[in-house]
């Protein structure tokens, strides 16, 4: 099984770890891809990111994509229109603005940690129904358990086993992430699994969280590359 | 006749019980992963960090339910290798738990799962 794991910041957006360091961590860890979130900056850090990705990929050997995370509505639109230049767009929750507009948008691949610093989850029956619509994953973030203790935590895990509950319900794809800042925080996939089996998916549907819905995603993103590509379900036939 | 010892006179293992039948026993599984990190780790750093993760994410009474035991004689200090032992109905627990062991001490650690198998034989360590 391939596994992916779709949220690593590297040094160039808050991380502590340089793309090579988080290359080699993820493929000892049995990973076949994993795609960097980073924060937008302008158009040259994406060449930038680009020449270092290329040159990773190639020296490690394992597959990488190039991600941005939106922080705001304000970066969400800015992206939108770039959106051809990389290849996933995340939009980070915790605002229930952002979250609502991230899953009413199909050019948005992930909403990540929707439930972050709020008492709530983050997500209503509408905003799921939203994501299954528009095919936006909602994220399991496991760097929110690591970094939390004691209250916080169980609130946390609370807030996701809603949010997969209602993910469930409305068939709305479900993504497991480490969301790590340092190549230490990388999770094994294994253990990935379990801790979203954990959060009341079965164990089959828990394994597609980290390479069924991922390996979705790289369909879109191998479709969007394609010049004949205009929209989501719009091509040039002829 | 003392009913401590046997027509031959030697004391009988009074303390030990009849080992269950298999139908009554728990199945175990065995849980092989390696400790990634910059310098060696000792097993006397790496138990009570395991046993406090659980103890922290599961609580008393949950822990008790994954009859959680680490393999001392099969912890490889050189290439930071381990088992786990854990009963059938628990392992995703214990593989979740193992995720969260990010740290002994200072020292930070990532542990990566190797094999999940019903006996140590099965492992190939």
């Amino acid at each position: 099984m391939n596994y992916f794991d779709f949220h690593v910041h590297s040094a160039f957006s808050g991380g502590e770890s340089s793309l090579e360091q988080l290359a080699i961590t993820a493929k000892s860890l049995g990973y076949k891809g994993i795609c960097f979130a980073e924060y937008y900056k302008g158009e040259e850090q994406i060449k930038k990111l680009k020449e270092e990705i290329e040159k990773v990929k190639q020296k490690i050997g394992i597959e990488i994509f190039l991600g941005f995370e939106a922080r705001n509505l304000k970066e969400l639109s800015v992206l939108r229109e770039k959106r051809r230049k990389f290849d996933v767009l995340l939009a980070r929750g915790g605002d229930l603005k952002l979250n609502r507009e991230a899953v009413e948008i199909p050019e948005v691949d992930i909403l990540t940690h929707p439930e972050y610093e709020r008492i709530d989850s983050g997500l209503d029956h509408v905003s799921a129904k939203f994501a299954a619509k528009n095919n936006v994953a909602i994220e399991i973030n496991f760097r929110e358990v690591l970094v939390t203790s004691k209250r916080t935590r169980s609130m946390v895990l609370k807030n996701m086993t809603q949010n997969i509950k209602l993910a469930k319900k409305f068939g709305a794809p479900v993504i497991a992430c480490s969301g790590s800042l340092s190549h230490w925080d990388i999770c094994d996939p294994q253990c990935l699994v379990s801790f979203v089996s954990l959060l009341g998916l079965e164990l089959n549907e828990a394994k597609n969280t980290v390479s069924t819905v991922p390996e979705k995603i790289i369909k879109q993103i191998n479709e969007r590359k394609n010049e004949k590509w205009i929209a989501p379900g719009i091509k040039v036939v002829k | 006749m003392d009913r401590s010892r046997n027509k031959s006179g030697e004391m009988r293992q009074e303390n030990k019980l009849k080992i269950l039948m298999p139908t009554l026993r728990e199945k175990d599984r065995y849980i092989s992963f390696q400790v990634i990190s910059e310098e060696q780790i000792e097993y006397s750093d790496l138990e009570p960090a395991i046993l406090n993760t659980f103890l922290d994410f599961y609580g008393e009474y949950g822990f008790s339910k994954l009859s959680f035991w680490i393999i001392k004689n099969l912890y490889d200090p050189e290439r930071q290798i381990g088992v786990i032992r854990c009963n059938n109905k628990s392992v995703q627990q214990t593989v979740a738990g193992l995720g969260l062991v990010s740290r002994l001490g200072e020292t930070r650690i990532t542990i990566k799962i190797f094999k999940i198998s019903g006996t140590i034989k099965g492992l190939k360590l």
